[in-house]
């Protein structure tokens, strides 16, 4: 502790650099985080948003939302085991849109929910649609940017159908779509424009929804996998990294983020390894005279952790900062757990970077101070 | 007169090249209380094996050391730290000062290591400082001192844990032979005064006069001329 600290208001400048150097990583750490949960979000909000513990999925699916299908019996099935009030039928179908008196096409996710239920999101604008109205949407607010306001018609490509807009959410997307709500009135609707075009054989009498989200605990989930042979119980998590696009941002972001802890961890591995061979005959003296050398490994570590604990300080305040003037279209979400759970993480790698000149310093002889004649 | 400082027998050998050299062969030493004792030695002679073994760095391949008339042998690492804290005060060639630390620091460092009461240790920082007439020093770094005032504080630190015994190691290798002098004297005259066994290795026959005994490090032993 004593050595510790007086070493490092003595050689400031050395100090300092190498702190700037952890303080920039840091940085980078956090705001990389930061870029990538809110990526994470920004890709799926409208499934995250969702107060479900699982999904059930048409087997063979692969635990995509716009491959599964699912009739009303499996709904009606998963309400004998987890009650009524724990499932709501959801449809998923990513399409194109025209927006009535406006050039240009939009890519939107159309969500099927029940009003009623509590798939049903926030409203922050406008008018809430109801379980019985027909032809009135919820739409993502990032759909403003486009020109679309309350009343705005929306015209489907696919199928020719028409909605009107009646209010605005936030923060609803999917596959970074902009999510547009419909009720299953709605949606039933377009799933028989969609099944008579394909002209399929199949004789669609009951409605089709592509999954049912449920709250489950393990128990009846296993009892849910155990009776619908057909289907698959996806959770949340599963459903969300399924998601198109999902993985392959995030695995990108976590690569520079696992690579940035790897480099933090180095940097200080390197300066301390060099810093211990520079004072090596300094540690001998300090041994000769009776130093243990559990006390030196301590000032060791006690330096790294005031280097990486400061700089994340330091860091933060900075996160804070440009947080504040990000442009809003920036994906940006670092919540206190994150932060917490990355700084933790900063630290262990940087003590693990320690470990070097740890090992350096109980090597070296306390019998080299004799004999030497510089110190 | 008690002996502080007892090596008995102590024989050491190293192996160089395949071939067993032997340093040390049945060196015997009695230091007595008080006693400044200067050996000497052409290099290569075994003057640093011989002081790393009476200082505690080093395990001798035969004999004892004994500190206060307690035997070091078979202690492993920790303890033999903790024997150099508190039993042994070494002074090194020029001085090995801590760098960072002030003069004061220098000597609160020793006082932290072992333990001492805050108040206990800044009491005998300024009774050191002030016998070894360094306290108008007391808060420079050791690069702002000459090399008589580094050494003096370098004899400060050695004292402060009130050790049985006082190593030097050629402590005037790096001073003219007026600092020199009084280097020596103040070692000799702390030895004499606080009851310490007082070992100095040394080239430097300028300083022999203020000795109370000259050893010569021949062939594995110590032999007394006159």
């Amino acid at each position: 502790m004593y050595l510790a600290i007086r070493e490092m208001r003595f050689v400031k400048v050395r100090y300092s650099l190498i702190s700037i150097i952890m303080l920039l990583v840091a940085f980078l750490v956090l705001f990389v985080t930061g870029l990538a949960r809110g990526l994470a979000y920004d890709n799926a909000a409208s499934i995250q948003n969702m107060d479900a513990t699982h999904f059930i999925m048409e087997k063979d699916s692969n635990h995509r939302f716009t491959r599964s299908q699912i009739s009303e019996q499996v709904l009606l099935q998963a309400s004998s085991i987890v009650g009524e009030d724990d499932v709501q039928p959801l449809g998923v179908k990513m399409t194109t849109m025209t927006a009535e008196g406006k050039i240009g096409k939009l890519d939107v996710t159309l969500l099927g929910i029940n009003p009623e239920g509590w798939l049903m999101p926030k409203l922050t604008e406008g008018a809430a649609i109801t379980a019985t109205g027909t032809g009135q949407v919820l739409v993502d607010r990032k759909l403003k940017d486009s020109g679309i306001g309350l009343g705005t018609v929306l015209i489907d490509q696919a199928s020719g159908l028409k909605w009107t807009v009646s209010g605005f959410v936030n923060h609803e997307s999917f596959s970074h779509s902009p999510a547009v709500f419909l009720n299953e009135h709605d949606w039933q609707q377009l799933q028989l424009t969609t099944i008579t075009r394909t002209s399929s054989a199949t004789k669609w009498t009951d409605s089709t929804y592509n999954a049912v989200a449920v709250k489950a605990n393990t128990h009846q989930k296993e009892q849910l996998t155990a009776v619908l042979a057909d289907a698959e119980i996806v959770t949340k998590a599963d459903a969300v990294s399924a998601i198109p696009g999902y993985k392959e941002e995030q695995g990108s972001l976590w690569m520079m983020i696992i690579f940035l802890f790897i480099i933090s961890s180095f940097v200080l591995a390197v300066f301390f390894y060099v810093i211990t061979i520079q004072k090596s005959s300094q540690f001998g003296i300090l041994k000769a005279i009776g130093t243990r050398t559990g006390y030196l490994v301590r000032s060791v570590a006690l330096q790294v952790l005031l280097l990486s604990a400061g700089s994340l300080v330091v860091s933060m305040l900075l996160i804070q900062v440009t947080e504040s003037i990000l442009p809003s279209g920036m994906p940006f979400l670092l919540q206190s757990s994150t932060i917490a759970l990355t700084s933790s993480a900063f630290v262990i790698m940087s003590l693990a970077g320690s470990l070097l000149s740890v090992w350096k310093v109980t090597k070296i002889e306390a019998l080299d101070a004799i004999g030497r004649t510089a110190a | 007169m008690r002996h502080r400082l007892i090596l008995n027998n102590i024989t050491h050998t190293f192996e160089d090249g395949g071939i067993q050299r032997t340093v040390l062969n049945n060196l015997n030493l009695q230091v007595s209380e008080g006693e400044l004792v200067a050996v000497m030695g052409p290099s290569g002679s075994g003057k640093s094996t011989f002081l790393s073994i009476a200082g505690a760095l080093l395990d001798p391949k035969g004999g004892v050391v004994l500190l206060d008339g307690e035997s070091i042998s078979g202690k492993n690492k920790q303890e033999l730290s903790d024997i150099r804290l508190h039993k042994i005060g070494f002074i090194f060639q020029s001085a090995n000062l801590i760098p960072y630390l002030k003069v004061e620091e220098q000597l609160t460092l020793v006082a932290k290591l072992g333990n001492m009461n805050k108040r206990k240790a800044a009491e005998r920082i300024r009774e050191l400082l002030d016998m070894l007439g360094l306290n108008h020093r007391r808060s420079a770094y050791p690069d702002k001192l000459s090399g008589g005032e580094r050494q003096r504080v370098a004899i400060a630190r050695a004292l402060m844990n009130d050790p049985a015994v006082l190593l030097a190691d050629e402590p005037t290798a790096s001073l003219d032979a007026s600092r020199g002098m009084d280097v020596v004297r103040m070692l000799a005259e702390e030895a004499r005064e606080l009851g310490k066994s007082a070992v100095m290795v040394t080239h430097d026959e300028r300083v022999l006069p203020l000795c109370d005994r000259v050893l010569y490090l021949e062939n594995g032993g110590l032999i007394e001329r006159k």
